[in-house]
């Protein structure tokens, strides 16, 4: 099943908006999309969650995916604009300690996250 | 009002978007918190996630069966498959707390749930798994989940 997911740039950073749910049916589509982004050279990736309603673990797994490839490319991944019930799911999983997590993509520029 | 329904899924991923439209139109329809009817579906989908992946190798006739039901004073998820035999509730806990280089790529999604329900049992019985889920409606969304999740440090 795929996913619909916006693509925005800033100064230095592409904001990928997946829409609505990321889960098992997914999570493969997504993962494609932000691997591609990678491999094609993009360094600093912000994930913006606003227009996400829900997300699985296997949404995140994809997510921790991205994490490692860009930190073994000197690169990050920073989490924003995420729904309260979703930011509460990411920190009983562990992942606020390992992924910044901002709250809206401006507080996710350089120097401020 | 309905105070539950109950459905039997053809095994696939697809079955679980159906299923959380269900769940949606349940929880409007009895005005249930929002972050409960996520929890639900969160529940729905890891399970029924794992269930496919690992639960049903050689089955000839594979069949998961989900009941939603509002008791007084909380809110009850069962599910019922005829898979392999799988205690959710006896798998090891991942390390939250581990740097990112040592973090299984996995195995977070028994943990979440574990986690935010309030009580989980599961027997098996006649061939058949069955998990139950309790989200209590009376606590704050997560507060039984937060203390449980401590309590496991």
């Amino acid at each position: 099943m795929n996913i619909e997911v916006a693509e925005e740039r800033t100064d230095d950073a592409l904001v990928l908006l997946p829409v609505g749910r990321l889960d098992s049916s997914n999570a493969r589509a997504f993962e494609s999309i932000v691997m591609e982004r990678i491999g094609g050279g993009e360094r600093r990736l912000i994930v913006d969650f606003s227009r996400l309603d829900f997300i699985s673990s296997a949404g995140m797994r994809v997510l921790l995916i991205a994490a490692k490839a860009l930190k073994t490319a000197d690169g990050s991944l920073v989490l924003c604009a995420m729904k309260n019930h979703i930011q509460e799911v990411f920190r009983i999983s562990g992942f606020d300690r390992i992924i910044p997590i901002t709250e809206s993509r401006e507080a996710s520029a350089p120097g401020s996250a | 009002m309905m105070d539950e329904f109950h459905v039997a899924l053809a095994p696939r991923l697809s079955a679980v978007r159906s299923l959380s439209r269900m769940v949606e139109e349940f929880g409007d329809a009895n005005r249930l918190p929002h972050p409960k009817i996520y929890m639900i579906n969160l529940a729905l989908d890891e399970l029924i996630t794992n269930s496919l992946t690992h639960g049903f190798d050689g089955i000839d006739d594979p069949r998961i069966e989900v009941t939603v039901r509002l008791a007084s004073d909380a809110l009850v998820l069962t599910t019922v498959d005829n898979g392999h035999r799988f205690d959710p509730t006896a798998v090891e806990r991942p390390d939250v707390e581990a740097p990112m280089e040592r973090r299984p790529i996995g195995g977070l999604g028994l943990h979440i749930i574990r986690t935010f329900a309030d009580r989980v049992t599961y027997e098996y019985a006649g061939g058949r798994n069955r998990l139950t889920l309790e989200h209590d409606l009376t606590a704050p969304a997560s507060g039984g989940g937060r203390r449980r999740d401590e309590e496991h440090r």
